[in-house]
C-alpha cells in the first residue's frame, strides 16, 4: 500500500534518505568491479609503491642493472618459490626445500673439490638427489600418510644434517691444489656471474616468448561481452602497448643486462608454467589440491600426482642449490636457511599478484621479485639490511590482506 | 504476530548477475510453506539472505513487524542446511549442548542428569527414539537431521527454514523428518521448506510458493493439489518438456563389469553383472553399503576380498553420491570441472592440451544440459545445487565411457531436468553403453531401470525385471 505511514508523518520525522551519491560513470564502475581489475589491484599497488621509490630515491633505485642484479642474486629464492608452489597447488606444504638446496650446494662444490667427479656428473647427481628427496617426501605423505608438515620438517632435518655430515660442519670453499670448479660454472666470466651476459639474440628470443606468453594469458581471460576474435585483437593491443611502455621506461636495459642465471630462471618458469597450465598434469595437480576426494572419484590418480609434485619440488630445490653454488663459488653451512620464508612469501604473493586466489608461476616470479625490490629500495634509502626479514613479513601480510579485503567487497 | 516473516521487494545481484528481482512474500505463524522452482531459480539465495549469509541486497525484511537485516543469530529462528554442524564423535546429548551454557551441579561440575533429561525432552519433540548417549556418528543421515532439528527446537526455534535437507535422505528418513516438522507447525511453529520432491511437498505443505528466475510466479494453498496438478504448476512456467516416449526393450550386449563375491567398505559379498545396452538399478536404505557397491563397479574402490572383473575396453565414469563433498572443485571454472575426467581427448602433440577445442566442447555440454548460468568460465562453486549436479553429470558424459555408474543422478534437480536426465540415460543405453543407477529415489528406478534390486546389509538381493513395476510395488518390496 502506498499510504503515508501516519506514525512517521508527525513531529518525529523519519531521517531523510541519505543524499544519493552522484552516479559514477558506468564504465569506471564496471572496470573497478571487473575480475581483471580485482586480480590486478595488488600488482598496481606495488607499481605505485615503486613510483614512490622512483621519486624518493631517483636514480639510485631506478637502474635497470641494479634491479636485475636483485633478480640475479635472488634466483635461488625464486626457484625455491617455484618448488613450494608446485606442492602448494597439490595442497601440500614442502618445508624441506631450503635444506635440499643447502645439501646440493655442498654437493655441487664438494663432489668436484673433494671427490673430483666430472662436473656434469656432479650436476646430474645433485638433480638426482632432488628426485630422491621428492620421492621420500611423497612416500611419507602419500603412502605412510604422515602429516605433510611433519614429514617435510623431518626430511628437511635429514637433508640439512647430511650436508653438515658431508662437510663436517664447516664451510666448503675450493683452495689451491683442489680439483678446480670449472670456470664456466662459477667465478668471474662464468655462467653464474652477473657480469657475464646472455647474447642479445637469446635475450630477444626470451622477450618474444614472454610477449607471446603474455598475449596468451590476456587472451584467455576474455570477458563475456567480447567476441573471441575482437578480444584477441584487444589482447594483442594491450600486450603491444605494455611492451612498448616497458621498453621505453628502461626495460630495454633488460636485453643487455640479462645474466645466464636470469635466463635459467625464466626458462624454468616458462617450462613449469607450460606444465601446470597447458598440460594434463597441471589440471590433475589443481584438481588434487582443490578437492582430493572429488578428483579421485573423477578418475585422477591423486596419489601419483602428489608424489610427482614432491619430486618436481625436490628437483627445483636441488636446482636452486646448484645455482647458489654457481653464484657463490663456495658453500657454507645452512646457506639457504633464510630462504624458506621468502620462498613461501613469493608463492603466496602469486595468489594476489595478477591472480584471484590461485597459485601461479608468473605470479611467484613477479611477486618474489617485487618483494626483493621493496626491501632493496628501503635499504638503498638507508635502512639497515638486517631489517630485510621484517620487511618481507610485512609485505606478505599487507599484500595478502589488502587483496582479500578488496575481493570481499564484491560479495 | 511475533514470528511473522514479511519479505518486501527483495532483490539480489552477484556482480552484474541479477538473481532475485523483487520477491514479496508474507508468511504467518504456523504455516508450512513449500518453496519450489527450477534449478537456479534463486531459492537458496533467498534462504541465504534470510540466514544472513548474503548481505547487500535490495528491499526489506521484517520479522514480527520489525525491520531486520536478516534472521540470523536469533534463537527463535533455525536453519537446517545439508551441513548440519554436528560432531560425529560426540554423543547426542553433547551435541545438543554444544554452544549452550552448561548445566552445572556445583562449580565446574556438570549436571549430567539434567543435561540428559533435557536432551531426552528435545528428542521427544522430534519423535526420535534413541538413547541420548548414542554417538551421532552411529545415526543414519535422517536421524542426524532430526538431532539438528531437536537442537534448534530446544533452543526455542519457532521458525524453521529447511533447504533441501531431505535430498540426501532415504525415503523413510525423509518422511520421518518432514512428519516431525509438520508436528511442530501444529504447535504454532513456522516451517519454510525447499524441496524438489513433489510427494514431500504434497504430504506436508499448507501453501506452495513457486520461484522462477528470481520472481514469485505462484503462491497458492496446497489444498486441492495432487501430484499431476503440482507438476503442471511447476512445468507450466517452464519451457515445454520432452514427453517421455515408449522405451524400447533392452538388448543387453557383452559384459562390462562383473563383481564376484566382492567385499569393500560396508558392501559385500556382492555378485553383480552389468551388460552393455542395459540399465541396472540398485536401491536400498542409507548405510546399507549401497554406494560402496557403486564404487566397486566404478573401480574407485578396490575389493578387500572377491573379484571385480572388467574387460580392458570397459572404461567407466562415475557420478558420485555426495555432490557437496565429492562432486567438484568450487574455485575452478565450470569448464574445468567438466573436462577433468576426459583430458586425453584434447591432447595434442607434446602432451599439450588443445584448450580451444576443450573450451568449445565444454560449452557444448553446458548448452546440452542447460546449465545456468551458461558461461563455462564461471566458478563452479557459484552454481545452484541442481546446476552443480548437471555439471557432474556432464563430466561423465564427456568421458564417454562404456559403463556409467550414476549415484543419485537426480538429486536436487528440478522436475524438468529430471526428465531430461532420464531421457539422457535412455539415450546412453540405446547408444550401447551400460548404466548402473544407484539411488535412494524409487522414481529413478521406475523411470530408467531395466532390472533392479535392493541392497540390504551390503548384499544385492534378487533382481526384478522392470516391466510393470511401480514405485509403490517397489516400496512394498523393500
Ligand atoms: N555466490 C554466488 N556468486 C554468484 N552467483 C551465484 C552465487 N550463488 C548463487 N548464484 C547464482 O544465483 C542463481 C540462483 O542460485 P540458487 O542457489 O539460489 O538456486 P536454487 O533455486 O537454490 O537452485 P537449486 O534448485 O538448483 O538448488 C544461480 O544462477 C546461481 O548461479
Ligand atoms: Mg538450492
Amino acid at each position: 500500500m502506498r499510504n503515508i505511514d501516519p506514525s512517521t508523518g508527525g513531529a518525529a520525522t523519519a531521517p531523510d534518505p541519505a543524499p544519493v551519491p552522484p552516479p559514477e560513470p558506468a564504465a569506471i564502475r564496471r572496470m573497478l568491479s571487473s575480475d581483471g581489475f580485482r586480480a590486478s589491484v595488488t600488482f598496481i599497488a606495488f607499481l605505485a609503491l615503486f613510483a614512490v621509490y622512483a621519486v624518493w630515491l631517483g636514480d639510485s633505485f631506478m637502474t635497470t642493472d641494479g634491479r636485475l642484479l636483485d633478480v640475479h642474486q635472488n634466483a635461488p629464492v625464486l626457484l625455491l618459490g617455484l618448488a613450494v608452489l608446485v606442492t602448494l597447488i597439490a595442497g601440500q606444504f614442502d618445508l624441506s626445500v631450503a635444506s635440499m638446496a643447502t645439501l646440493t650446494t655442498f654437493l655441487a662444490i664438494g663432489l668436484k673439490v673433494n671427490q673430483d667427479w666430472p662436473f656434469l656428473l656432479v650436476i646430474v647427481a645433485c638433480l638426482g638427489i632432488g628426485v630422491i628427496g621428492g620421492l621420500l617426501n611423497g612416500f611419507l605423505v602419500v603412502r605412510l600418510r604422515v602429516n605433510t608438515f611433519i614429514a617435510t620438517l623431518a626430511t628437511g632435518g635429514i637433508f640439512l644434517g647430511l650436508s653438515s655430515v658431508y662437510s663436517k660442519g664447516t664451510q666448503l670453499s675450493p683452495t689451491e691444489g683442489d680439483p678446480p670448479i670449472p670456470g664456466w660454472f662459477s667465478g668471474p666470466d662464468s655462467l653464474g656471474a652477473f657480469g657475464n651476459k646472455v647474447p642479445s639474440v637469446v635475450a630477444w628470443i626470451v622477450i618474444a616468448l614472454l610477449v607471446l606468453w603474455a598475449f596468451t594469458a590476456v587472451r584467455s581471460r576474455r570477458p563475456e561481452r567480447f567476441a573471441e576474435g575482437a578480444w584477441a585483437g584487444i589482447a594483442a593491443g594491450i600486450v603491444a602497448v605494455a611492451t612498448a611502455v616497458l621498453l621505453v621506461v628502461g626495460a630495454g636495459g633488460f636485453v643487455e643486462g640479462m645474466s645466464w642465471t636470469i635466463l635459467l630462471l625464466l626458462v624454468v618458469g616458462l617450462g613449469l608454467w607450460t606444465l601446470i597450465t597447458q598440460m594434463t598434469y597441471g589440471r590433475h595437480l589443481h584438481a588434487t589440491g582443490a578437492n582430493p576426494e572429488a578428483a579421485r572419484l573423477a578418475g585422477v590418480r591423486t596419489e601419483r600426482v602428489t608424489v610427482q609434485a614432491f619430486v618436481i619440488g625436490g628437483v627445483l630445490a636441488a636446482l636452486a642449490g646448484i645455482v647458489l653454488a654457481a653464484n657463490q663459488g663456495s658453500a657454507s653451512p645452512d646457506v639457504a636457511a633464510g630462504y624458506l620464508l621468502p620462498a613461501f612469501a613469493a608463492a603466496f604473493l602469486s595468489t594476489v599478484v595478477l591472480s584471484s586466489g590461485r597459485f601461479t608461476v608468473p605470479g611467484t616470479i613477479i611477486g618474489g621479485t617485487f618483494l626483493v625490490w621493496v626491501s632493496q629500495g628501503l635499504i638503498v634509502g638507508g635502512l639497515e639490511f638486517t631489517w630485510n626479514e621484517v620487511v618481507n613479513g610485512v609485505v606478505l601480510a599487507v599484500a595478502v590482506a589488502f587483496s582479500t579485503v578488496f575481493r570481499k567487497d564484491g560479495r | 504476530m511475533a514470528h511473522d516473516i514479511d519479505i518486501r521487494g527483495l532483490t539480489k545481484s552477484f556482480g552484474s548477475h541479477a538473481v532475485l528481482h523483487g520477491i514479496d512474500l508474507r508468511i504467518g505463524e504456523g504455516e508450512f510453506v513449500g518453496l519450489m522452482g527450477p534449478n537456479g531459480a534463486g531459492k537458496s539465495t533467498l534462504i541465504k539472505i534470510l540466514a544472513g549469509v548474503h548481505g547487500n541486497y535490495g528491499g526489506e525484511l521484517r520479522f514480527g513487524g520489525e525491520r531486520v537485516p536478516s534472521l540470523a543469530g536469533r534463537d527463535d529462528v533455525g536453519f537446517i542446511h545439508q551441513d548440519l554442524g554436528l560432531v560425529d564423535d560426540m554423543s547426542i546429548v553433547d551435541n545438543l549442548r554444544l554452544g549452550e551454557a552448561p548445566l552445572r551441579r556445583l562449580g565446574p561440575l556438570l549436571h549430567h542428569g539434567r543435561e540428559a533429561r533435557a536432551a531426552a525432552d528435545a528428542l521427544a519433540l522430534v519423535g526420535l527414539e534413541r538413547s541420548v548417549d548414542t554417538p551421532v556418528g552411529a545415526l543414519s543421515p535422517g536421524e542426524k537431521t532430526l538431532v539438528a532439528v531437536a537442537r534448534l527446537l530446544a533452543r526455542g526455534a519457532r521458525v524453521l527454514v529447511v533447504d533441501e535437507a531431505t535430498s540426501t535422505l532415504s525415503p523413510a528418513d525423509a518422511q520421518q523428518l518432514i512428519d516431525s516438522l509438520k508436528r511442530t507447525t501444529a504447535e504454532g511453529a513456522t516451517v519454510i521448506m525447499v524441496s524438489h520432491k513433489l510427494s514431500e511437498i504434497l504430504r506436508v505443505c499448507d501453501r506452495i510458493v513457486v520461484v522462477l528466475d528470481g520472481r514469485l510466479v505462484e503462491d497458492r494453498p496446497a489444498e486441492g493439489l495432487d501430484h499431476d496438478g503440482l507438476v503442471e504448476l511447476l512445468v507450466a512456467h517452464e519451457v515445454d518438456g520432452h514427453p517421455g516416449g515408449e522405451r524400447e526393450p533392452a538388448r543387453p550386449g557383452e559384459e562390462l563389469v562383473r563383481l564376484e563375491g566382492a567385499v569393500a567398505g560396508r558392501a559385500g559379498p556382492v555378485d553383480l553383472v552389468v551388460h552393455a545396452g542395459e540399465v541396472v538399478g540398485l536401491t536400498g536404505l542409507a548405510g546399507s553399503g549401497l554406494h560402496d557397491v557403486a564404487f566397486l563397479a566404478h573401480g574407485s574402490a578396490v575389493p578387500d576380498r572377491g573379484r571385480v572383473v572388467r574387460p580392458p575396453s570397459a572404461t567407466t565414469a562415475l557420478v558420485p553420491p555426495y555432490r557437496e563433498r565429492q562432486g567438484g572443485f568450487d574455485e575452478h571454472s565450470i569448464a574445468r570441472n567438466l573436462t577433468i575426467s576426459a583430458l586425453p581427448r584434447w591432447r595434442a602433440p607434446w602432451r599439450l592440451l588443445r584448450t580451444g577445442v576443450e573450451r568449445r566442447d565444454a560449452r557444448d555440454v553446458v548448452g546440452r544440459l542447460d546449465v545456468r548460468p551458461g558461461d563455462p568460465e564461471r566458478a563452479y562453486g557459484d552454481l545452484s545445487g541442481g546446476n552443480k549436479q548437471k555439471v557432474v553429470f556432464g563430466r561423465a558424459l564427456l568421458r564417454d565411457p562404456r559403463l556409467y555408474v550414476l549415484c543419485e543422478p537426480t538429486r536436487g534437480v528440478d522436475v524438468q531436468t529430471r526428465r531430461e536426465i532420464y531421457r539422457l540415460i535412455d539415450e546412453l543405453r540405446s547408444g550401447g553403453a551400460g548404466v548402473l543407477v544407484v539411488t535412494s529415489d524409487f522414481e529413478d528406478l521406475v523411470a530408467v531401470a531395466d532390472r533392479m534390486s535392493v541392497v540390504v546389509d551390503g548384499r544385492v538381493g534378487p533382481f526384478l525385471v522392470a516391466d510393470d513395476m511401480s514405485a509403490k510395488d517397489l516400496e512394498a518390496f523393500i
